[in-house]
């Protein structure tokens, strides 16, 4: 009798942990599952998949759309890379707000909004990170995933005791095997994400980018923080953008790529390609150490008291200098992005004329006037041609 | 190389079902701790190899 009850006692248990797995794993299927809408914009060409470049990553969560806009007019080629790192969304979002917005008067560009799809599928381990926010549009609102910082272990696992960057036998952190920006310019029989970084730099080795792109967040306490990340080679041009820009719409750095720090898409792909190589950062609140409550307001607004606090006690370095009244609204991040983009174009076409590509984006004017929602167009009403899911 | 990253990253899964597979023999079968805190230690056990195994997390 007491063996029935022991039994019985242990299939509810099971029963119940079950019905635990059941509702736990749900919020992870769907994290992993969601498809995010975008309506591209008139300049819009085709879509396809970066596996176009190179097989290996094809039917891999490593593959990842590309949004093509070619103006039909020879000039320059730009690659615009968001979602490198997802759980720095305002890159996403930057990207996502150009692929809506943008007119390509001369030349084309190349964007990829979740540049890493596989981090995109997985929230944010510890610190109780939100899985979502969702943004106030005019026609309602629209949430986004935010995603990791490195790959699905699901996609890539496991990760080695000590990570060597290939080709430089560099020795790098082993969880960084899974971040795309520590694996460029990645190899054709590595791992995952060796290979997703393989991919990215064919697409700009066939197509002769001119210029590329990497949009990134960091924290306030993390020196490099509001600045360009520039190449030897576009060192100028990004010295200029960052004069141009703090004397006339935010305050800008500028920073030459390091040679000793490998597997960085500002140092790799300017390396191993003829592409001017520019990496862009800007402040997010919501991955800072030192950072409150981790909540989708803080993700959205960016205030925080003990970033003000460390504010105060001059630790970040941030500019202009941290200030909770402002804190750091996503649509502010998304501007400095997208108007330092626009700049970063000038001047190459000021250096480079042969290289001209002319684009209109909106700018941090734009973004802090309206609002990010405001860029961003209605899925229901938009004509399928023009309608994808990422 | 491929082929080997591959293997290495199925047998992870494999290995998440086994030992998801044991635990549960121990939920129901085992010699020593057989109290009732026991059972809910092996029963929360499997969520995170079961998981794994069907790839959800």
């Amino acid at each position: 009798m007491e063996n029935d009850n022991n039994i019985i006692n242990k299939i509810i248990i099971f029963a119940i942990v079950l019905v635990l797995a059941f509702l736990g794993g749900r919020e992870f299927y769907e994290i992993r599952h969601f498809k995010q809408s975008i309506v591209v914009s008139d300049s819009f060409t085709k879509r396809f998949m970066l596996s176009d470049y190179f097989e290996g990553i094809k039917g891999t969560w490593a593959d990842t759309p590309v949004y093509l806009y070619d103006s039909g007019e020879p000039g320059g080629s730009m690659l615009l890379l968001g979602g490198t790192h997802p759980y720095e969304p305002a890159t996403m979002l930057a990207a996502y707000i150009a692929a809506e917005n943008i007119s390509v008067k001369k030349g084309k560009v190349y964007i990829i909004p979740e540049a890493n799809y596989s981090a995109m599928t997985l929230g944010v381990l510890g610190n109780a990170f939100p899985n979502y926010f969702t943004l106030d549009t005019e026609w309602g609102s629209k949430k986004f995933r935010i995603g990791d910082r490195g790959a699905n272990p699901l996609d890539q696992w496991p990760d080695p005791f000590t990570y060597v960057h290939y080709p430089s036998g560099q020795n790098l952190a082993y969880q960084d095997i899974r971040n795309l920006n520590r694996t460029y310019p990645g190899r054709p029989d590595g791992a995952l994400m060796e290979r997703l970084a393989y991919a990215i730099m064919e697409l700009i080795r066939n197509e002769s980018i001119d210029l590329y792109v990497d949009l990134h967040e960091a924290s306030l306490m993390y020196p490099v923080v509001s600045t360009y990340v520039a190449h030897d080679r576009s060192l100028d041009i990004c010295m200029m953008a960052s004069m141009t820009l703090s004397a006339e719409q935010f305050p800008m750095n500028c920073e030459a790529s390091p040679k000793g720090l490998r597997g960085l898409s500002h140092r790799e792909v300017g390396d191993f390609s003829d592409t001017l190589a520019v990496l862009m950062e800007t402040a997010e609140p919501f991955i800072d150490r030192v950072a409150g409550r981790i909540t989708e307001d803080l993700m959205i607004n960016g205030k925080d008291e003990f970033l003000q606090t460390a504010s105060e006690a001059g630790l970040l370095y941030c500019q202009p200098a941290y200030d909770i009244n402002f804190g750091a609204p996503i649509q502010y991040r998304i501007g400095r992005h997208l108007s330092g983009t626009v700049e970063v174009i000038k001047w190459m076409n000021e250096f480079f004329p042969e290289k001209e590509l002319i684009v209109e984006l909106p700018i941090f004017a734009d973004l802090m006037e309206k609002g990010a929602g405001y860029f961003l167009h209605n899925p229901e009403k938009a004509i399928p041609e023009k309608l994808f899911y990422n | 190389m491929l082929f080997l990253i591959e293997l290495i990253h199925q047998i992870y899964f494999i290995m998440a079902a086994v030992f998801a597979l044991l635990l549960i023999r121990g939920l129901f079968k085992r010699n020593t701790r057989k109290t009732l805190i026991y059972d809910i230690v092996y029963a929360y056990s499997i969520i995170p190899f079961l998981l794994r195994a069907l790839h959800i997390k």
